[in-house]
């Protein structure tokens, strides 16, 4: 059996969120504060017996922030199970509460915990009258959070994904249309009181390491004193009586040493003189209260590790910080091997961001070879190393927007080939493209090294900084990649960037024309049309899709570069391709002529001969706030970049005015009054179209107004 | 493992109990029943091998449950995987709640009425057939696989007892409500149109145990098949029982035969009979052995066999003077004989008023105490709410109450999760310690437990009127007892109301008992008198196998008496056509050699 399906509904930074699982190894991937730890909270709110029966009762706070108003509204968190079996007793009381009974046999459970208003609300709510917002504003307004209820059920079968569902079930607010029943079968039966479904499963979560000596220090959380004291319950009483005898002997020898003795009379004396004999104690003694008891005495175990190869093995507090953790890690991992040799049907395994503090090229081994027989792992991570070693058919990714988090299924509705390339290409460029918030693909050196200095230089904030992620294809398939992005699987913004490679010479022939002109022409035209066929094809696949957007380069890349008006900054490097001067000379020329059969095959020919990886970081050194992004471009950023908050704003506008200043072009008090402008702007008393106005009558010249044009 | 030392069970009790197969145990009257029952499952208990089974005991009343239970719990067996209660708790437990979203009349969640609520429903539904003569009592019914079985033995009164019936169950549905006899129907239908609940069901008990299977209805045999069946052997059944005690058949009980059961179930069942009578002289076993239907074998070996028993028989009496003659016997047994007044019960059919005579007894022979129905003030309706809870309140602490305070809490806690009603932080022993700290001067009971539940529960924060399920049951609790005091002050009970009457109710008993006959289940005195041993009452005129039920119901009344015994047929009783009611044809048939009461003098040492 495994979980298939987690759905939650507000709860936590989960508006509506389904996360799918199979058999085996799963990975939750996401940046920080996508939601990790709360999914696996979700999941410890249903499973965990460690977690404490109080933790059920959830709290005002534990309501989805996005719901304006969380009065009248539930928390649904929802499990699904596959591969049940009714013919396994050691199931059955697992299924007599969760167990889908519809179809003749049961294929299928489902667990719940759902946070409810009670009975009474409920009623409320159910005899209002559709539309009657007044009605549901005063019901509303006398619901406190102790008018909540905690219910577990099993064998729902609602899809509790579909708001429509929710809708029919809890009501819709904004409508004020509320069911007239207060019960609804699809949700499931309450769990009866007698059973405990944690109890029936194995379930063991491993916490994102924090401070591991700290952990092995407290008695509660010490992963070895819990492994020893589930050992110690099966200790043979006459292979451990020996030892209790010897205990006492040693207890009763430290009483009798000659120092404790006289401390223990010299206490007595002192208390005496100070106190008199009518306030001092009767009696007195020093005793050795060194236990007898197995469990008790094992808390004097301490596990020894050797890192070094000198021999010498140190406590826990020595270690290095990674090999604690990984003794911790190992201990857990046994701790979970312990409690599935109970007889439990189902074993699950959580493991926090095991990247916490392990070493990289271990985390790769240990999840690699991390897999036990039925048993399903899941683990979080915001590691590159692990998912780029994870099944992309078992990785779930979190994502935020805006306030809310979802969750997407990268391979959802793929073949196996798609699935495969997908896999191929994380595994050779890492998995950063799953991380990402957004993603713009482009196909060569050139775009990856130049794009992301073009806007840090021209906009003064980096692509990370802005949550863009630059993927390198390096070739034109784009497809293999940009499938992920799609309402079904990923929905995260993604543009491309490629070339059109439009032809930048007259390739009709003409009489005269020598061999190599000839050859030239026909390979110039090929581009031209291959550019124009893979224009099509890409077109076609990004139809209707809202995430996907093609942004193309008229010609090519470096051309484009020259075209949209940053001759001189190539004009600046020729020194570094060309020692001759002559040579220099006629590429300046070429280069400023403005004629894009000139300077384009002028700045092809430099690439070609540099190679276009080193030519690009030439041209990098160049890159100033000068440089004019060419359009694609930035029609690609502000579309994985719509929304641009006043803050970023500032930040961008405030950069500009640096340089400007520092071009000693305009006057201190010009710049000193446009950055009054600017914090005005920053604390909202003027709004962006005043700002961009009076930047663009302020600094008509700078480089900056197309782009603010734009907005 | 569970053991025994030698001699604590006969070997008949040992090999039911060490029986590894399905049993089927006809218990003899006195035979052990109970003790050989609770072995068995203490046994059973320990002989589990997984943490996930479990053992289902079905006994016929909440409190067989509790006494079993606390036997078991006194042996030091862990009672952690067992299941006990009736089979009206078991369908509710096991079938309708887990699976009650897969019934039409279940899935949006309902309640079930109790006895009360559904007598008055019924009784307002009769309003209009007053002239007919139809009372809410024509219109019992109880449900077999096939549907509704009216109890109603009247031909011309049934179109109409299922007219009322039909608005009744229509009431019900609407009002998301269910009787017991639905509870047992619906729990049927959901086991019959869901297989993989009997499987699942099967999966987790290892055994299920019947007690009182002669007064077991067809309809729950099925639903207990149905699991047997799916279980292909994995579940086993322990069935324990009477036939010749089966006195509920009017009202579906049905004394299955074996062979039919494990036909029905599919498994093997080993017969097998607990014979020795431990409660009876062998006089008395002599005597009602006459009465035994089913040819069981039966054998005194009690310490007393050979207590000169009194056997008396008295058709002569008139019913007026009736009480004097109960007086005389009372006074034989207990000055003569030297019986406890606690060991004596006074028995009669349904039919009379046992209450009146309850008064009238306790007004004449007031230096000894009663227990009967004219002294209850209120209805012992134990699935009502707050009867459950009055039972702690009525109750002090201590040490030997305490095993049964506590299960009593746990109970009103999971009533109140039932309820929807959460209260964090509230286990059993701090709703003890609460109701142990509330003092209170009143001195009327109702008013007492009124007073003492406002404050409970406004000190708990719950709101009683708020709570559908609380509010209803309120009502009716406070209601019918409020009705059942007035009407017993009218009767010259004065001090019924008295709240040291009220604790009376759940104190162990020290008076003498007086009782119908169908209330006396289990139950064993040292005498035994019973009256209105008539011809129309033993058995019920409507009675259509009128000799047998006879038999049965006077086989239950002598096997309860371990010494002596007094049969009266009191003369100068009227039918409603004015015809005076003539002694039980099978008891006038009987040609026994009765006796007299002996004087003081005569009467035979106290044992």
């Amino acid at each position: 059996m495994h979980i298939s399906k987690l759905s939650i509904v507000n709860y936590r930074n989960f508006g509506n969120t389904k996360v799918l699982f199979n058999k085996g190894i799963n990975t939750i991937i996401g940046e920080n504060g996508s939601g990790k730890t709360n999914l696996f909270r979700a999941i410890r709110l249903l499973l965990d017996d460690n977690m404490k029966r109080s933790a059920s009762r959830l709290e005002q706070n534990d309501f989805y922030r996005g719901l304006q108003d969380w009065r009248g509204h539930w928390i649904i968190i929802s499990l699904e199970f596959e591969e049940v079996s009714q013919e396994e007793s050691i199931q059955s009381l697992f299924l007599h509460s969760a167990g889908d009974i519809t179809n003749e046999t049961i294929e299928r459970a489902a667990y719940n915990l759902i946070f409810r208003p009670k009975a009474d609300i409920r009623v409320a709510m159910s005899k209002l009258e559709d539309g009657d917002a007044d009605g549901l504003t005063a019901i509303r307004q006398r619901i406190t959070i102790a008018d909540y209820e905690t219910i577990f059920t099993g064998r729902s079968d609602a899809d509790f994904n579909d708001e429509a569902v929710y809708k029919d079930i809890v009501g819709d607010f904004d409508l004020v249309r509320f069911s007239d029943e207060i019960e609804f079968p699809s949700i499931g039966a309450k769990v009866p009181g007698m059973f405990s479904i944690s109890q029936e499963i194995s379930f063991t979560f491993i916490q994102a390491l924090r401070d591991v000596v700290a952990e092995f220090q407290n008695n509660r959380a010490n992963p070895l004193l819990t492994l020893l004291k589930s050992k110690s319950g099966q200790i043979d009483p006459a292979v451990f009586e020996p030892i209790s005898v010897m205990v006492r002997e040693l207890n009763n020898s430290i009483e009798q040493l000659g120092d404790v003795q006289i401390l223990r009379t010299d206490i007595s004396d002192t208390i005496k003189d100070a106190a008199g004999e009518t306030y001092s104690p009767s009696s007195l003694s020093i005793k050795s209260e060194l236990s007898d008891e197995a469990d008790k005495l094992f808390h004097s175990l301490k596990l020894f590790v050797g890192e070094a190869e000198d021999g010498h093995e140190g406590a826990i507090h020595e270690l290095s910080l990674g090999g604690a953790n990984l003794i911790y890690l190992t201990l857990k991992l046994l701790e979970f091997k312990y409690q599935k040799a109970k007889q439990s049907f189902a074993n699950f395994l959580l493991i926090e961001e095991p990247e916490a503090h392990i070493h990289t090229h271990i985390q790769k081994t240990l999840f690699d070879k991390l897999n036990y027989e039925d048993t399903q792992i899941i683990y979080s991570t915001h590691s590159t190393h692990i998912s780029e070693v994870s099944n992309v058919l078992n990785i779930n990714i979190l994502g935020k927007n805006a306030s809310r988090c979802e969750a997407y299924q990268p391979a959802t509705g793929l073949a196996p080939a798609q699935v495969g390339n997908i896999q191929r290409y994380l595994d050779a460029v890492r998995s950063n493209l799953l991380f990402a918030k957004s993603v713009m693909l482009v196909e060569g050196d050139a775009e990856e090294l130049l794009i992301p200095i073009l806007v840090k230089k021209v906009l003064g904030i980096s692509l990370d900084e802005m949550g863009i992620s630059l993927i390198n294809i390096r070739s034109t398939g784009f497809q293999n990649v940009a499938i992920l992005f799609n309402d079904a699987r990923i929905r995260k913004r993604c543009a491309i960037l490629t070339d059109l490679d439009a032809a930048i010479i007259d390739t009709n022939p003409a009489t005269g024309d020598s061999e190599d002109v000839k050859k030239k022409k026909l390979k110039v035209k090929n581009s031209h049309d291959v550019g124009v066929r893979r224009k099509t094809a890409l077109e076609t696949f990004g139809q209707n899709n809202n995430w996907l957007h093609l942004c193309f380069a008229p010609h090519t890349f470096e051309v484009d570069f020259v075209a949209a008006g940053n001759s001189e900054k190539v004009v600046d490097v020729l020194g570094d391709v060309y020692s001759s001067a002559g040579t220099v000379a006629t590429a300046k020329a070429e280069l400023e002529s403005g004629d894009i059969a000139l300077f384009g095959t002028r700045v092809l020919t430099m690439a070609q001969q540099e190679g276009k990886g080193w030519f690009a970081i030439l041209l990098g050194k160049m890159i100033d706030h000068k440089t004019v992004i060419p359009s694609y471009i930035l029609d690609a950023i502000f579309f994985v970049y719509p929304t641009v908050s006043t803050e970023v704003w500032f930040n961008i506008l405030s950069y500009r005015v640096k340089c400007i200043e520092q071009a000693e072009q305009f006057g201190p008090e010009v710049i000193a009054a446009f950055r009054v402008k600017l914090k005005s702007f920053r604390e909202g008393a003027t709004d962006f179209i005043t700002i961009r106005n009076d930047m663009l009558t302020t600094f008509a010249a700078d480089k900056l107004i197309p782009i603010l044009n734009r907005f | 493992m569970f053991a025994w030392k030698e001699g604590e069970l006969d070997p008949e009790q040992e090999s039911a109990i060490r029986c590894d197969g399905n049993v089927f145990l006809v218990a003899c009257p006195g035979s052990g029943k109970t003790r050989t029952l609770t072995y068995k499952i203490a046994y059973e208990l320990s002989r589990l091998s997984s943490e996930k089974q479990r053992v289902i005991a079905i006994t016929y009343t909440h409190r067989a449950a509790d006494e079993i239970h606390e036997r078991i719990e006194a042996l030091g067996v862990d009672t952690a995987q067992l299941w006990i209660g009736t089979i009206h708790s078991f369908c509710l437990e096991w079938i309708l709640k887990p699976y009650g979203i897969y019934h039409a009349e279940l899935s949006r969640g309902f309640r079930v009425i109790n006895s009360h609520d559904s007598e008055r429903i019924l009784t307002e539904l009769c309003e209009p057939y007053k002239r007919e003569k139809i009372k809410p009592f024509d219109c019992g019914f109880y449900y077999t696989a096939d549907g509704c079985v009216l109890a109603c033995a009247n031909t011309p009164k049934q179109s109409r007892v299922e007219m009322i019936l039909q608005s009744y169950f229509q009431i019900l549905s609407k009002n998301r409500q269910i009787d017991f006899e639905l509870m047992l129907y619906y729990a049927h239908q959901l086991i019959a149109d869901h297989p993989t609940i009997s499987v699942l069901l099967s999966k987790m008990f290892a055994f299920v145990m019947v007690d009182e299977y002669q007064d077991t209805k067809a309809i729950q045999y099925s639903i207990i098949a149905s699991i047997l069946r799916a279980g292909a052997g994995s579940t086993k059944a322990f069935i324990v029982g009477d036939p010749n005690q089966a006195i509920f058949q009017g009202l579906g009980g049905f004394p299955i035969a074996a062979y039919v059961f494990a036909e029905n179930a599919q498994v093997h069942l080993t017969e097998l009979m607990l014979w020795r009578n431990y409660r009876s002289s062998e006089k008395i076993v002599g005597y009602f052995s006459n009465f035994n239907v089913h040819a069981t074998q039966i054998e005194s070996r009690a310490k007393h066999r050979e207590y000169a028993s009194i056997i008396s028989f008295n058709n002569e009496v008139h019913r007026d003077a009736l009480d004097d003659e109960l007086i005389r016997l009372i006074r034989f047994n207990i000055e003569v004989a030297g019986i406890p007044p606690r060991e004596i019960c006074i028995l009669a059919p349904q039919w009379v008023s046992l209450a009146a005579m309850t008064r009238k007894l306790v007004s004449s022979l007031p230096e000894y105490e009663f227990d009967g129905p004219g002294m209850v003030p209120f209805a012992r309706d134990i699935d009502n709410f707050w009867y459950k809870f009055s039972r702690i309140v009525l109750t002090t602490a201590s040490p030997e109450m305490f095993i049964r305070r506590r299960r009593w809490a746990a109970e009103i806690l999971k009533d109140l999760e039932d309820a929807d009603v959460t209260i964090t932080g509230l286990t059993h022993k701090s709703l003890l310690r609460q109701c142990n700290s509330i003092k209170l001067d009143e001195t009327d009971g109702l008013k007492y437990l009124a007073e003492f539940f406002g404050l409970l529960f406004a000190e708990l924060g719950i709101d009683i009127q708020a709570n559908e399920l609380l509010k209803e049951h309120h009502e009716a609790f406070f209601g019918s007892s409020q009705s059942r005091i007035d009407r017993l002050r009218k009767e010259g009970a004065e001090f019924v109301g008295e709240i040291s009457n009220f604790r009376k109710v759940f104190s162990n008993r020290s008076g003498i008992t007086i009782s119908t006959i169908h209330g006396i289940k289990g139950d064993e005195y040292d005498a035994v008198i019973a009256y209105a041993l008539l011809e129309g009452m033993v058995p019920n005129s409507n009675d259509s196998d009128g000799e047998n039920s006879a038999k049965k119901l006077l086989y239950v009344i002598c096997s309860r008496a371990r010494k002596n015994l007094h049969l009266i047929s009191e003369r100068g009783r009227l039918d409603w056509r004015k015809n005076e009611y003539g002694t039980t044809l099978k008891l006038a048939e009987y040609d026994f050699g009765y006796d007299t009461l002996p004087t003081s003098d005569e009467a035979p040492p106290p044992l």
